[in-house]
């Protein structure tokens, strides 16, 4: 079972490549009520204690494979459902410090049912969440 | 047996597990949904696919036997499968009537395989009366041999603030008439009868409000009926003496009841709270004590 938050508590670490951080990630679930295709999500943005990211300074991580934000558009047959943590991961030299850590991530989604003026309304971001990260 | 018949002639009740969805994934599983459903008598199901189906649209042996064993032990009907035509799958442009095939089709497939014959086909808008892609015709056209094949019919959702008396029911009317088919026809959200409504202040923070609109007479559904595959009792609040407070179920099913209209309505829960642990549970638990009062059960 998951957190009822969409950003989770479990996942939240820094990325160690080659004995050096480059980056942290933490896992979110869905809030809406369906999943989606990666085409209908629209790029995330998240502070971090202030420091705001995004584009391709962010990635996602669904189901093992990983997405640069931009090929996510594109991608229509590719389903993230509601029961799948999406990892995001954040590109930062030195990754952060142990401690906690302010969160806060903004993405929002279509819903092609709804009228063109509201075709992302019913994305609720921003998502607030206060972490600590042991390493 | 023509008693057996008459009496077997009326709706039919189940739920739709969007209501759940503050629950889903966090407490409850689809285990759990149904087990709850089994405990209220609620024997139709309706799914929506992107959400309750695991490694949709590609699930599992593992899940497909999961499946199965569950709607057995808890003696549960597939009644509705949702899906979407996502018209705006990609940004900037609207997909082709090809690719609303394509997504058709391979819906059409899951939900046979799963034991569903009436598919809540949501269908993209193009302007803020909910009017669908101006392509709609031209795609459920050449999608219904493929129906037919697997057995589904389609049905958009008559929701509110559309009324059962508008042009977008008229043209789907027609189209149903014009080409014969018993594979597209009509779902009525109780929503669109809704007369009163609850104060603001009965909603949280994050509950989602629908704006206030005119509504639908309760007989204007009659002459749909030979349409309409399903229905969802759409509901907004149970008092604790299980009436609910904006909408005139009473009248929605006697008249049912009248037209000897045997389909499932599916409780939809959509009022305050409804992400809160539990609540739509003990509403939707509510909302059946109502039902089966109605229902003569």
């Amino acid at each position: 079972m998951l957190e009822k938050e969409c950003i989770q508590s479990r996942g939240f670490r820094n990325v160690v490549n080659q004995g050096k951080n480059t980056g942290f990630q933490f896992n979110i679930r869905s809030l809406y009520y369906r999943g989606l295709w990666l085409s209908q999500l629209r790029p995330a943005t998240i502070t971090v204690d202030g420091e705001t990211f995004s584009g391709n300074q962010i990635t996602w991580t669904i189901n093992d494979i990983t997405y640069e934000q931009e090929e996510m558009l594109t991608l229509g047959n590719v389903h993230w459902g509601l029961l799948e943590p999406a990892t995001l991961t954040v590109r930062k030299e030195g990754g952060l410090k142990p401690g906690s850590h302010d969160i806060e991530l903004t993405y929002q989604y279509s819903s092609s049912y709804f009228p063109p003026s509201m075709d992302t309304l019913l994305s609720s971001a921003p998502y607030n969440r206060t972490l600590i990260l042991v390493q | 047996m023509n008693n057996e018949l008459k009496k077997e002639c009326k709706p039919k009740r189940g739920v739709s597990l969007y209501s759940y969805n503050g629950d889903y994934g966090v407490s409850m599983n689809l285990e759990d949904m149904f087990s709850e459903m089994n405990d209220i008598g609620a024997r139709g199901l309706e799914i929506l696919a992107n959400s309750h189906i695991e490694g949709y649209p590609n699930p599992s042996k593992e899940w497909l036997q999961n499946w199965d064993r569950l709607i057995e032990k808890f003696d549960i009907v597939p009644v509705e499968y949702g899906h979407w035509v996502d018209s705006r799958l990609y940004q900037g442009r609207e997909i082709t009537s090809e690719e609303s095939l394509i997504m058709l089709e391979r819906d059409f497939k899951i939900a046979n395989r799963l034991g569903f014959t009436v598919l809540r086909t949501k269908l993209g808008v193009i302007d803020d009366d909910l009017t669908p892609v101006t392509n709609w015709r031209e795609f459920i056209k050449m999608a219904l041999p493929i129906a037919e094949k697997y057995n589904v019919r389609m049905c958009p959702e008559i929701h509110a603030p559309t009324l059962l008396k508008s042009k977008m029911v008229k043209e789907f009317v027609e189209f149903i008439e014009e080409t014969g088919t018993k594979y597209f026809g009509l779902n009525i959200d109780f929503g669109v009868f809704q007369t009163n409504y609850l104060e603001a202040s009965e909603f949280g923070p994050d509950d989602f409000i629908m704006p206030q609109g005119d509504h639908s007479e309760v007989e204007d559904v009659i002459p749909l009926l030979p349409y309409v595959y399903c229905c969802h009792a759409k509901f907004i609040k149970m008092s604790e003496d299980c009436e609910e407070v904006t909408i005139p179920y009473e009248k929605i099913i006697k008249t049912l009841i009248e037209h000897n209209w045997d389909g499932y309505m599916l409780s939809e829960y959509e009022g305050p709270h409804a992400k809160v642990t539990g609540y739509a549970s003990t509403q939707i638990r509510r909302q059946h004590i109502m039902m089966k009062k109605l229902l003569g059960e």
